[in-house]
Protein backbone atom coordinates (compact mmCIF):
# COMPACT_ATOMS: atom_id res chain seq x y z
CA UNK A 1 0.00 0.00 0.00
CA UNK A 2 1.33 3.42 -0.91
CA UNK A 3 0.22 5.26 2.14
CA UNK A 4 1.75 2.90 4.66
CA UNK A 5 5.33 2.92 3.41
CA UNK A 6 7.18 5.51 5.35
CA UNK A 7 10.71 4.07 5.31
CA UNK A 8 12.54 4.81 2.08
CA UNK A 9 14.05 1.29 1.83
CA UNK A 10 10.60 -0.24 1.79
CA UNK A 11 9.27 2.21 -0.70
CA UNK A 12 10.96 2.25 -4.12
CA UNK A 13 9.37 5.42 -5.34
CA UNK A 14 10.38 7.39 -2.29
CA UNK A 15 13.93 6.05 -2.29
CA UNK A 16 14.20 7.15 -5.89
CA UNK A 17 13.10 10.62 -4.87
CA UNK A 18 15.62 10.70 -2.05
CA UNK A 19 18.35 9.69 -4.46
CA UNK A 20 17.37 12.43 -6.87
CA UNK A 21 17.36 14.90 -4.03
CA UNK A 22 20.82 13.86 -2.87
CA UNK A 23 22.12 13.93 -6.44
CA UNK A 24 20.75 17.38 -7.09
CA UNK A 25 22.26 18.65 -3.89
CA UNK A 26 25.62 17.23 -4.91
CA UNK A 27 25.33 19.01 -8.25
CA UNK A 28 24.46 22.23 -6.46
CA UNK A 29 27.42 21.90 -4.08
CA UNK A 30 29.69 21.06 -6.98
CA UNK A 31 28.60 24.09 -8.95
CA UNK A 32 29.31 26.22 -5.91
CA UNK A 33 32.72 24.69 -5.29
CA UNK A 34 33.92 24.77 -8.88
CA UNK A 35 34.25 28.54 -9.22
CA UNK A 36 35.80 28.69 -5.76
CA UNK A 37 38.52 26.19 -6.57
CA UNK A 38 39.18 27.97 -9.86
CA UNK A 39 39.32 31.26 -7.98
CA UNK A 40 41.95 29.86 -5.64
CA UNK A 41 44.28 29.07 -8.52
CA UNK A 42 46.92 31.73 -8.99
CA UNK A 43 46.33 34.33 -11.67
CA UNK A 44 48.08 33.82 -15.00
CA UNK A 45 50.62 36.60 -14.67
CA UNK A 46 52.31 34.97 -11.72
CA UNK A 47 52.70 31.63 -13.44
CA UNK A 48 54.39 32.73 -16.62
CA UNK A 49 56.73 35.55 -17.35
CA UNK A 50 58.73 37.31 -19.98
CA UNK A 51 60.97 35.27 -22.23
CA UNK A 52 64.07 37.39 -21.92
CA UNK A 53 65.50 40.28 -20.00
CA UNK A 54 68.47 42.62 -20.19
CA UNK A 55 70.61 42.39 -17.07
CA UNK A 56 70.88 45.63 -15.06
CA UNK A 57 74.66 45.66 -15.53
CA UNK A 58 77.07 45.21 -18.42
CA UNK A 59 79.83 42.64 -18.83
CA UNK A 60 82.51 44.93 -17.43
CA UNK A 61 80.40 45.54 -14.33
CA UNK A 62 80.16 41.85 -13.59
CA UNK A 63 82.87 41.72 -10.91
CA UNK A 64 83.03 41.96 -7.12
CA UNK A 65 82.40 45.42 -5.69
CA UNK A 66 84.54 47.17 -3.07
CA UNK A 67 83.28 44.85 -0.31
CA UNK A 68 83.94 41.75 -2.38
CA UNK A 69 80.22 41.27 -3.04
CA UNK A 70 79.20 39.87 -6.39
CA UNK A 71 76.38 41.73 -8.23
CA UNK A 72 73.08 40.73 -6.60
CA UNK A 73 70.49 38.63 -8.41
CA UNK A 74 67.90 40.54 -10.44
CA UNK A 75 64.40 39.73 -11.57
CA UNK A 76 63.78 37.59 -14.61
CA UNK A 77 60.24 36.35 -15.25
CA UNK A 78 59.26 36.80 -11.63
CA UNK A 79 62.23 34.89 -10.32
CA UNK A 80 65.68 35.94 -9.20
CA UNK A 81 68.43 35.36 -11.75
CA UNK A 82 72.11 35.16 -10.88
CA UNK A 83 74.99 35.74 -13.31
CA UNK A 84 78.38 34.16 -12.78
CA UNK A 85 81.68 34.09 -14.62
CA UNK A 86 83.37 30.70 -14.91
CA UNK A 87 87.12 30.29 -14.56
CA UNK A 88 87.57 30.45 -18.33
CA UNK A 89 85.70 33.74 -18.49
CA UNK A 90 82.39 32.46 -19.80
CA UNK A 91 79.26 34.18 -18.45
CA UNK A 92 76.48 31.92 -17.25
CA UNK A 93 73.00 32.67 -15.99
CA UNK A 94 70.98 30.60 -13.56
CA UNK A 95 67.63 30.68 -11.90
CA UNK A 96 68.84 31.74 -8.44
CA UNK A 97 66.18 29.72 -6.65
CA UNK A 98 67.91 26.94 -4.76
CA UNK A 99 66.70 23.49 -5.82
CA UNK A 100 66.51 22.46 -2.19
CA UNK A 101 63.75 24.53 -0.63
CA UNK A 102 63.61 27.71 -2.69
CA UNK A 103 65.99 30.11 -0.99
CA UNK A 104 67.87 32.52 -3.23
CA UNK A 105 71.50 31.58 -3.82
CA UNK A 106 74.45 33.93 -4.21
CA UNK A 107 77.73 33.81 -6.05
CA UNK A 108 80.82 33.84 -3.83
CA UNK A 109 83.70 35.09 -6.01
CA UNK A 110 86.56 34.16 -3.61
CA UNK A 111 85.34 30.62 -3.08
CA UNK A 112 84.48 30.34 -6.76
CA UNK A 113 81.11 28.77 -6.07
CA UNK A 114 77.41 29.48 -5.72
CA UNK A 115 76.23 29.30 -2.15
CA UNK A 116 72.85 29.03 -0.48
CA UNK A 117 72.91 30.35 3.07
CA UNK A 118 69.64 28.74 4.12
CA UNK A 119 71.01 25.25 4.65
CA UNK A 120 74.55 25.67 3.39
CA UNK A 121 74.05 24.20 -0.07
CA UNK A 122 76.96 24.64 -2.51
CA UNK A 123 76.92 24.62 -6.33
CA UNK A 124 79.88 25.05 -8.66
CA UNK A 125 79.95 27.84 -11.24
CA UNK A 126 78.30 25.56 -13.78
CA UNK A 127 75.32 25.27 -11.48
CA UNK A 128 76.07 21.67 -10.47
CA UNK A 129 75.12 20.81 -6.90
CA UNK A 130 78.37 19.95 -5.15
CA UNK A 131 77.59 19.60 -1.45
CA UNK A 132 74.88 20.15 1.13
CA UNK A 133 71.20 19.37 0.76
CA UNK A 134 70.39 20.56 -2.81
CA UNK A 135 69.21 17.56 -4.82
CA UNK A 136 69.54 18.98 -8.36
CA UNK A 137 71.63 21.46 -10.32
CA UNK A 138 70.37 25.01 -10.74
CA UNK A 139 68.17 25.72 -13.74
CA UNK A 140 70.38 27.29 -16.42
CA UNK A 141 69.35 30.13 -18.75
CA UNK A 142 70.84 31.12 -22.05
CA UNK A 143 73.10 34.16 -22.18
CA UNK A 144 73.50 36.38 -25.24
CA UNK A 145 76.03 39.21 -25.34
CA UNK A 146 75.30 42.24 -27.48
CA UNK A 147 77.24 45.44 -28.13
CA UNK A 148 80.82 46.69 -27.91
CA UNK A 149 83.28 43.91 -26.98
CA UNK A 150 84.19 44.15 -23.31
CA UNK A 151 81.18 46.33 -22.53
CA UNK A 152 78.41 44.16 -23.92
CA UNK A 153 74.90 44.11 -22.63
CA UNK A 154 73.92 40.78 -21.12
CA UNK A 155 70.64 39.31 -22.33
CA UNK A 156 69.25 36.37 -20.42
CA UNK A 157 66.63 34.19 -22.05
CA UNK A 158 64.88 30.91 -21.49
CA UNK A 159 66.23 28.18 -23.78
CA UNK B 1 7.79 34.69 22.79
CA UNK B 2 6.73 31.42 24.25
CA UNK B 3 3.25 31.35 25.58
CA UNK B 4 3.94 28.60 28.07
CA UNK B 5 1.91 29.04 31.19
CA UNK B 6 3.77 30.41 34.17
CA UNK B 7 5.32 27.66 36.14
CA UNK B 8 5.46 28.65 39.77
CA UNK B 9 8.41 26.34 40.50
CA UNK B 10 10.56 27.69 37.63
CA UNK B 11 12.27 30.28 39.77
CA UNK B 12 12.25 29.61 43.46
CA UNK B 13 11.25 33.09 44.43
CA UNK B 14 9.92 35.93 42.35
CA UNK B 15 13.12 37.85 41.74
CA UNK B 16 12.84 41.49 40.98
CA UNK B 17 15.71 43.52 39.59
CA UNK B 18 17.87 43.66 36.48
CA UNK B 19 20.10 40.72 37.43
CA UNK B 20 17.11 38.43 37.77
CA UNK B 21 15.60 39.74 34.57
CA UNK B 22 18.55 38.31 32.68
CA UNK B 23 18.95 35.34 35.00
CA UNK B 24 15.56 34.03 34.02
CA UNK B 25 15.60 34.94 30.35
CA UNK B 26 19.06 33.65 29.52
CA UNK B 27 18.53 30.25 31.06
CA UNK B 28 21.24 31.02 33.57
CA UNK B 29 19.87 28.40 35.90
CA UNK B 30 21.19 25.77 33.48
CA UNK B 31 24.65 27.31 33.50
CA UNK B 32 24.54 27.74 37.26
CA UNK B 33 23.51 24.12 37.67
CA UNK B 34 26.40 22.98 35.46
CA UNK B 35 28.85 25.16 37.32
CA UNK B 36 27.68 23.86 40.67
CA UNK B 37 28.07 20.26 39.50
CA UNK B 38 31.53 20.61 37.95
CA UNK B 39 34.22 19.21 40.20
CA UNK B 40 37.97 19.01 39.75
CA UNK B 41 39.81 16.04 41.26
CA UNK B 42 42.74 16.82 43.51
CA UNK B 43 45.92 14.79 43.14
CA UNK B 44 49.59 15.17 42.47
CA UNK B 45 49.14 16.15 38.82
CA UNK B 46 46.30 18.61 39.33
CA UNK B 47 48.52 21.63 38.50
CA UNK B 48 48.72 20.38 34.91
CA UNK B 49 45.04 21.08 34.53
CA UNK B 50 45.96 24.77 34.52
CA UNK B 51 47.84 24.59 31.23
CA UNK B 52 44.72 24.50 29.09
CA UNK B 53 43.29 27.52 30.89
CA UNK B 54 46.54 29.42 30.39
CA UNK B 55 46.47 28.67 26.68
CA UNK B 56 42.88 29.86 26.50
CA UNK B 57 43.84 33.07 28.26
CA UNK B 58 46.66 33.68 25.80
CA UNK B 59 44.30 33.06 22.91
CA UNK B 60 42.05 35.82 24.23
CA UNK B 61 45.09 38.10 24.44
CA UNK B 62 45.90 37.19 20.84
CA UNK B 63 42.42 38.13 19.67
CA UNK B 64 42.52 41.49 21.42
CA UNK B 65 46.06 42.42 20.39
CA UNK B 66 45.49 41.05 16.88
CA UNK B 67 42.38 43.16 16.36
CA UNK B 68 44.33 46.20 17.56
CA UNK B 69 47.17 45.51 15.15
CA UNK B 70 44.76 45.13 12.26
CA UNK B 71 43.69 48.75 12.74
CA UNK B 72 47.03 49.97 11.37
CA UNK B 73 48.40 47.08 9.36
CA UNK B 74 48.22 47.18 5.55
CA UNK B 75 48.62 43.85 3.77
CA UNK B 76 50.49 44.69 0.61
CA UNK B 77 54.14 44.16 -0.26
CA UNK B 78 54.69 47.90 -0.73
CA UNK B 79 53.07 48.89 2.52
CA UNK B 80 53.18 45.99 4.97
CA UNK B 81 56.68 46.58 6.28
CA UNK B 82 56.25 50.35 6.34
CA UNK B 83 52.92 50.16 8.13
CA UNK B 84 54.36 47.94 10.85
CA UNK B 85 57.36 50.21 11.15
CA UNK B 86 55.09 53.24 11.33
CA UNK B 87 52.80 51.98 14.03
CA UNK B 88 55.74 50.75 16.07
CA UNK B 89 57.24 54.22 16.11
CA UNK B 90 54.33 56.62 15.67
CA UNK B 91 51.37 55.07 17.43
CA UNK B 92 51.32 55.20 21.22
CA UNK B 93 52.25 51.78 22.57
CA UNK B 94 52.37 50.41 19.02
CA UNK B 95 55.65 48.65 19.78
CA UNK B 96 54.14 47.15 22.92
CA UNK B 97 51.01 45.76 21.26
CA UNK B 98 53.07 44.18 18.50
CA UNK B 99 55.55 42.82 21.00
CA UNK B 100 52.74 41.37 23.11
CA UNK B 101 51.18 39.74 20.05
CA UNK B 102 54.46 38.10 19.01
CA UNK B 103 55.49 37.01 22.48
CA UNK B 104 52.03 35.73 23.35
CA UNK B 105 52.03 33.66 20.16
CA UNK B 106 55.28 32.02 21.19
CA UNK B 107 54.19 31.46 24.78
CA UNK B 108 50.92 30.03 23.53
CA UNK B 109 52.66 27.44 21.39
CA UNK B 110 55.03 26.61 24.22
CA UNK B 111 52.16 26.09 26.64
CA UNK B 112 50.29 24.01 24.10
CA UNK B 113 53.34 21.75 23.75
CA UNK B 114 53.37 21.29 27.53
CA UNK B 115 49.61 20.76 27.55
CA UNK B 116 50.05 18.06 24.91
CA UNK B 117 52.90 16.42 26.75
CA UNK B 118 51.18 16.38 30.13
CA UNK B 119 47.92 15.18 28.62
CA UNK B 120 49.90 12.35 27.09
CA UNK B 121 51.60 11.54 30.38
CA UNK B 122 48.28 11.52 32.22
CA UNK B 123 46.94 9.37 29.40
CA UNK B 124 44.02 11.74 29.25
CA UNK B 125 43.19 10.45 25.77
CA UNK B 126 41.71 7.20 27.06
CA UNK B 127 38.13 6.31 26.28
CA UNK B 128 35.84 8.31 26.21
CA UNK B 129 38.18 11.25 25.57
CA UNK B 130 39.59 10.24 22.18
CA UNK B 131 37.91 13.14 20.43
CA UNK B 132 39.11 15.60 23.05
CA UNK B 133 42.63 14.50 22.19
CA UNK B 134 42.01 14.67 18.43
CA UNK B 135 40.52 18.17 18.59
CA UNK B 136 43.44 19.21 20.79
CA UNK B 137 45.96 18.05 18.19
CA UNK B 138 44.02 19.83 15.46
CA UNK B 139 44.02 22.98 17.58
CA UNK B 140 47.78 22.73 17.97
CA UNK B 141 48.08 22.42 14.19
CA UNK B 142 45.82 25.45 13.76
CA UNK B 143 47.91 27.51 16.14
CA UNK B 144 51.09 26.51 14.37
CA UNK B 145 49.44 27.63 11.14
CA UNK B 146 48.61 30.91 12.87
CA UNK B 147 52.26 31.26 13.74
CA UNK B 148 53.46 30.41 10.27
CA UNK B 149 51.07 32.75 8.48
CA UNK B 150 51.57 35.57 10.97
CA UNK B 151 55.34 35.36 10.63
CA UNK B 152 55.17 36.56 7.01
CA UNK B 153 52.88 39.54 7.59
CA UNK B 154 55.56 42.12 8.55
CA UNK B 155 57.17 41.30 5.19
CA UNK B 156 60.77 41.34 6.39
CA UNK B 157 63.75 39.46 4.97
CA UNK B 158 63.78 36.64 7.52
CA UNK B 159 60.06 36.04 7.23
CA UNK B 160 60.09 36.24 3.46
CA UNK B 161 62.73 33.55 3.05
CA UNK B 162 61.42 31.43 5.90
CA UNK B 163 58.07 31.40 4.12
CA UNK B 164 59.72 30.44 0.84
CA UNK B 165 61.49 27.55 2.53
CA UNK B 166 58.42 26.52 4.52
CA UNK B 167 56.02 26.50 1.59
CA UNK B 168 58.58 24.81 -0.66
CA UNK B 169 58.38 21.80 1.67
CA UNK B 170 54.78 21.32 0.59
CA UNK B 171 55.91 21.34 -3.01
CA UNK B 172 58.12 18.25 -2.63
CA UNK B 173 55.12 16.00 -1.99
CA UNK B 174 54.46 13.67 -4.88
CA UNK B 175 51.45 14.25 -7.18
CA UNK B 176 49.62 16.97 -5.24
CA UNK B 177 52.72 18.92 -4.17
CA UNK B 178 52.83 21.44 -7.00
CA UNK B 179 49.11 22.23 -6.81
CA UNK B 180 49.28 22.68 -3.05
CA UNK B 181 52.27 24.94 -3.50
CA UNK B 182 50.37 27.12 -5.99
CA UNK B 183 47.41 27.16 -3.64
CA UNK B 184 49.52 28.21 -0.66
CA UNK B 185 51.59 30.83 -2.45
CA UNK B 186 49.04 32.10 -4.93
CA UNK B 187 51.72 31.84 -7.61
CA UNK B 188 54.97 30.07 -8.31
CA UNK B 189 56.77 32.40 -5.99
CA UNK B 190 56.19 34.19 -2.73
CA UNK B 191 54.68 37.49 -3.89
CA UNK B 192 52.10 40.07 -2.87
CA UNK B 193 49.43 37.49 -3.62
CA UNK B 194 51.01 35.21 -1.03
CA UNK B 195 50.88 38.02 1.49
CA UNK B 196 47.16 38.54 0.81
CA UNK B 197 46.49 34.83 1.19
CA UNK B 198 48.39 34.58 4.42
CA UNK B 199 46.60 37.65 5.70
CA UNK B 200 43.18 36.18 4.92
CA UNK B 201 44.27 32.93 6.52
CA UNK B 202 45.58 34.66 9.61
CA UNK B 203 42.70 37.03 10.30
CA UNK B 204 39.65 35.24 8.89
CA UNK B 205 39.97 31.56 8.03
CA UNK B 206 42.08 30.33 10.93
CA UNK B 207 40.18 32.29 13.61
CA UNK B 208 36.86 30.88 12.43
CA UNK B 209 38.17 27.33 12.33
CA UNK B 210 39.89 27.77 15.68
CA UNK B 211 36.81 29.14 17.40
CA UNK B 212 34.70 26.24 16.14
CA UNK B 213 37.31 23.65 17.08
CA UNK B 214 37.93 25.28 20.44
CA UNK B 215 34.21 25.31 21.19
CA UNK B 216 34.06 21.61 20.45
CA UNK B 217 37.17 20.89 22.53
CA UNK B 218 35.82 22.82 25.53
CA UNK B 219 32.43 21.22 25.22
CA UNK B 220 34.04 17.78 25.32
CA UNK B 221 36.16 18.73 28.32
CA UNK B 222 33.04 19.94 30.09
CA UNK B 223 31.04 16.92 29.04
CA UNK B 224 33.54 14.26 30.15
CA UNK B 225 34.97 16.07 33.15
CA UNK B 226 38.65 16.05 34.07
CA UNK B 227 40.62 12.93 33.34
CA UNK B 228 42.37 11.33 36.29
CA UNK B 229 45.70 9.54 35.76
CA UNK B 230 45.51 5.78 36.36
CA UNK B 231 48.17 5.85 38.98
CA UNK B 232 46.39 8.42 41.12
CA UNK B 233 43.11 6.57 40.83
CA UNK B 234 44.81 3.30 41.74
CA UNK B 235 46.50 4.75 44.77
CA UNK B 236 43.20 5.63 46.33
CA UNK B 237 41.27 2.71 44.95
CA UNK B 238 39.13 4.23 42.21
CA UNK B 239 38.85 7.68 40.77
CA UNK B 240 35.57 8.32 42.64
CA UNK B 241 37.51 8.19 45.90
CA UNK B 242 39.77 11.10 44.97
CA UNK B 243 39.15 14.32 46.86
CA UNK B 244 37.70 17.05 44.64
CA UNK B 245 37.19 20.76 44.66
CA UNK B 246 34.33 22.64 43.06
CA UNK B 247 35.20 24.30 39.76
CA UNK B 248 33.45 27.51 40.82
CA UNK B 249 34.97 29.24 42.64
CA UNK B 250 37.90 27.13 43.95
CA UNK B 251 39.44 25.95 40.71
CA UNK B 252 38.53 29.08 38.78
CA UNK B 253 40.37 31.25 41.27
CA UNK B 254 43.42 29.01 41.00
CA UNK B 255 43.09 29.24 37.23
CA UNK B 256 43.12 33.02 37.57
CA UNK B 257 46.43 32.75 39.39
CA UNK B 258 47.74 30.88 36.35
CA UNK B 259 46.48 33.63 34.07
CA UNK B 260 48.15 36.31 36.12
CA UNK B 261 51.35 34.32 36.03
CA UNK B 262 51.18 34.18 32.24
CA UNK B 263 50.27 37.86 32.04
CA UNK B 264 53.24 38.74 34.23
CA UNK B 265 55.70 36.70 32.15
CA UNK B 266 54.20 38.09 28.94
CA UNK B 267 54.38 41.69 30.09
CA UNK B 268 57.97 41.29 31.23
CA UNK B 269 59.05 39.65 27.98
CA UNK B 270 57.18 42.09 25.75
CA UNK B 271 58.47 45.17 27.54
CA UNK B 272 62.05 44.02 28.14
CA UNK B 273 62.63 42.34 24.78
CA UNK B 274 60.55 44.23 22.22
CA UNK B 275 60.04 42.14 19.09
CA UNK B 276 62.42 43.09 16.30
CA UNK B 277 61.24 44.04 12.85
CA UNK B 278 64.41 43.46 10.83
CA UNK B 279 64.89 44.56 7.24
CA UNK B 280 62.26 44.89 4.56
CA UNK B 281 62.00 41.89 2.26
CA UNK B 282 63.87 42.18 -1.03
CA UNK B 283 62.32 39.40 -3.10
CA UNK B 284 65.07 39.10 -5.70
CA UNK B 285 68.10 39.45 -3.48
CA UNK B 286 70.13 36.55 -2.17
CA UNK B 287 68.96 35.05 1.08
CA UNK B 288 70.71 36.67 4.05
CA UNK B 289 72.67 34.61 6.56
CA UNK B 290 70.85 33.10 9.50
CA UNK B 291 67.46 32.34 7.96
CA UNK B 292 65.46 30.75 10.76
CA UNK B 293 61.84 29.97 11.34
CA UNK B 294 60.16 30.53 14.70
CA UNK B 295 61.56 28.29 17.42
CA UNK B 296 58.72 25.77 17.24
CA UNK B 297 59.56 24.95 13.65
CA UNK B 298 63.27 25.02 14.31
CA UNK B 299 63.61 21.30 15.03
CA UNK B 300 62.19 20.47 11.60
CA UNK B 301 64.33 23.12 9.93
CA UNK B 302 67.47 21.86 11.61
CA UNK B 303 66.70 18.24 10.82
CA UNK B 304 65.99 19.00 7.15
CA UNK B 305 69.27 20.87 6.99
CA UNK B 306 71.15 17.68 7.85
CA UNK B 307 69.59 15.57 5.12
CA UNK B 308 71.70 15.12 1.99
CA UNK B 309 70.25 15.78 -1.46
CA UNK B 310 69.37 12.15 -2.03
CA UNK B 311 68.87 9.18 0.25
CA UNK B 312 68.61 5.85 -1.59
CA UNK B 313 67.58 7.70 -4.72
CA UNK B 314 64.77 9.63 -3.03
CA UNK B 315 65.04 13.36 -2.50
CA UNK B 316 66.17 14.04 1.05
CA UNK B 317 63.63 16.73 1.83
CA UNK B 318 60.76 14.54 0.64
CA UNK B 319 61.84 11.86 3.11
CA UNK B 320 62.08 14.49 5.83
CA UNK B 321 58.63 15.87 5.12
CA UNK B 322 57.12 12.38 5.03
CA UNK B 323 58.85 11.54 8.30
CA UNK B 324 57.39 14.56 10.09
CA UNK B 325 54.01 13.94 8.51
CA UNK B 326 54.00 10.38 9.84
CA UNK B 327 55.10 11.59 13.27
CA UNK B 328 52.18 14.01 13.34
CA UNK B 329 49.80 11.25 12.29
CA UNK B 330 51.06 8.95 15.04
CA UNK B 331 50.49 11.69 17.63
CA UNK B 332 46.99 12.26 16.29
CA UNK B 333 46.23 8.54 16.45
CA UNK B 334 47.64 7.85 19.92
CA UNK B 335 44.21 7.06 21.42
CA UNK B 336 43.80 4.29 18.83
CA UNK B 337 47.38 3.06 18.98
CA UNK B 338 47.43 2.63 22.74
CA UNK B 339 45.90 -0.81 23.10
CA UNK B 340 47.80 -2.55 25.83
CA UNK B 341 50.96 -2.90 27.85
CA UNK B 342 53.30 -3.45 24.91
CA UNK B 343 51.98 -0.77 22.59
CA UNK B 344 52.06 1.61 25.53
CA UNK B 345 55.70 0.82 26.15
CA UNK B 346 56.52 1.42 22.49
CA UNK B 347 54.62 4.70 22.53
CA UNK B 348 56.39 5.82 25.69
CA UNK B 349 59.79 5.08 24.20
CA UNK B 350 58.84 6.91 21.01
CA UNK B 351 57.55 9.86 23.02
CA UNK B 352 60.77 10.07 25.04
CA UNK B 353 62.79 9.91 21.82
CA UNK B 354 60.61 12.61 20.26
CA UNK B 355 61.11 14.93 23.23
CA UNK B 356 64.88 14.39 23.18
CA UNK B 357 64.93 14.89 19.41
CA UNK B 358 62.93 18.11 19.72
CA UNK B 359 65.17 19.51 22.43
CA UNK B 360 68.46 18.57 20.81
CA UNK B 361 67.45 19.84 17.38
CA UNK B 362 66.03 23.10 18.76
CA UNK B 363 69.13 23.80 20.82
CA UNK B 364 71.34 22.96 17.87
CA UNK B 365 69.38 25.15 15.49
CA UNK B 366 69.11 28.04 17.88
CA UNK B 367 72.74 28.63 18.72
CA UNK B 368 75.97 28.31 16.82
CA UNK B 369 77.95 28.48 20.03
CA UNK B 370 78.40 25.18 21.85
CA UNK B 371 78.05 26.56 25.38
CA UNK B 372 74.79 28.36 24.59
CA UNK B 373 73.50 25.18 23.00
CA UNK B 374 74.37 23.37 26.18
CA UNK B 375 72.51 25.95 28.29
CA UNK B 376 69.37 25.85 26.20
CA UNK B 377 69.40 22.07 25.89
CA UNK B 378 70.03 21.45 29.56
CA UNK B 379 67.41 23.91 30.76
CA UNK B 380 64.80 22.48 28.41
CA UNK B 381 65.69 18.99 29.65
CA UNK B 382 65.27 20.14 33.23
CA UNK B 383 61.89 21.60 32.43
CA UNK B 384 60.61 18.41 30.88
CA UNK B 385 62.15 16.22 33.59
CA UNK B 386 60.40 18.22 36.27
CA UNK B 387 57.14 17.32 34.54
CA UNK B 388 58.03 13.67 34.39
CA UNK B 389 59.00 13.43 38.04
CA UNK B 390 55.55 14.33 39.26
CA UNK B 391 54.16 11.38 37.34
CA UNK B 392 56.34 8.72 38.88
CA UNK B 393 55.99 7.14 42.27
CA UNK B 394 58.38 7.76 45.09
CA UNK B 395 61.12 5.18 45.38
CA UNK B 396 60.58 3.46 42.05
CA UNK B 397 63.44 2.79 39.69
CA UNK B 398 62.00 5.22 37.14
CA UNK B 399 62.02 7.99 39.66
CA UNK B 400 65.59 7.28 40.66
CA UNK B 401 66.67 7.38 37.01
CA UNK B 402 64.81 10.65 36.56
CA UNK B 403 66.60 12.18 39.53
CA UNK B 404 69.93 11.05 38.14
CA UNK B 405 69.12 12.63 34.79
CA UNK B 406 68.09 15.80 36.60
CA UNK B 407 71.41 15.92 38.40
CA UNK B 408 73.20 15.36 35.09
CA UNK B 409 71.23 18.11 33.33
CA UNK B 410 71.93 20.51 36.20
CA UNK B 411 75.62 19.72 35.96
CA UNK B 412 75.58 20.36 32.21
CA UNK B 413 73.71 23.61 32.79
CA UNK B 414 76.34 24.76 35.27
CA UNK B 415 79.14 23.81 32.88
CA UNK B 416 77.43 25.67 30.05
CA UNK B 417 76.86 28.82 32.08
CA UNK B 418 80.38 28.87 33.49
CA UNK B 419 81.83 28.44 30.00
CA UNK B 420 79.69 31.29 28.78
CA UNK B 421 80.79 33.53 31.67
CA UNK B 422 84.52 32.86 31.50
CA UNK B 423 85.06 33.17 27.80
S1 LIG C 1 67.26 26.17 0.27
FE1 LIG C 1 69.25 26.23 -0.48
S2 LIG C 1 70.26 24.79 0.74
FE2 LIG C 1 68.22 24.64 1.43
Amino acid sequence: MEGSCDKSDKCPRRSWLVRVLVGMNLVAIGSLLYPITRFLRPRRGTRHGTLNVVAPFRVDQLRPDADGEWPAPFEFAGKPCVLVRTSDGEIKAFNAICTHTDCTVKCRPEEGDIFCSCHGGVYDLNGQNVSGPPPRPLEAYKVILRGKPGREEIIVSRT
Amino acid sequence: MSRAPEKPNDSPATRPGLRDFFYDRMGMSVAAGLAAKKKVPIHRSTPFYFLGGMALFLFVIQIVSGVLLSLYYKPSPDQAFESVQAFMTEVDFGWLIRSVHSWAANLLIGILFLHLLTAYMMRAYRRPRELTWATGILLLALFMAFGFSGYLLPWNQLAFFATRVGTALVGVLPVVGQDLLLLARGGENVTGDTLSRFYALHVAILPLLTLAMLGFHLFLVQHHGMSVPDREALRLGGSERLPTMPFVPDFLLRDAVGWYLVLGILAALAALFPWELGEKAAPFSSAPEGIKPEWYFLFMFQALKQLPGHILGIEGELLGVLFFGCAGLVIFLIPVLDRGQISRLVLNILAALAVVFFIVMTAWGYFDKGSLRLILGASLFLGVLSLAISFSDRGTLVRRILWMLTALATLLLIIGISQELYQ
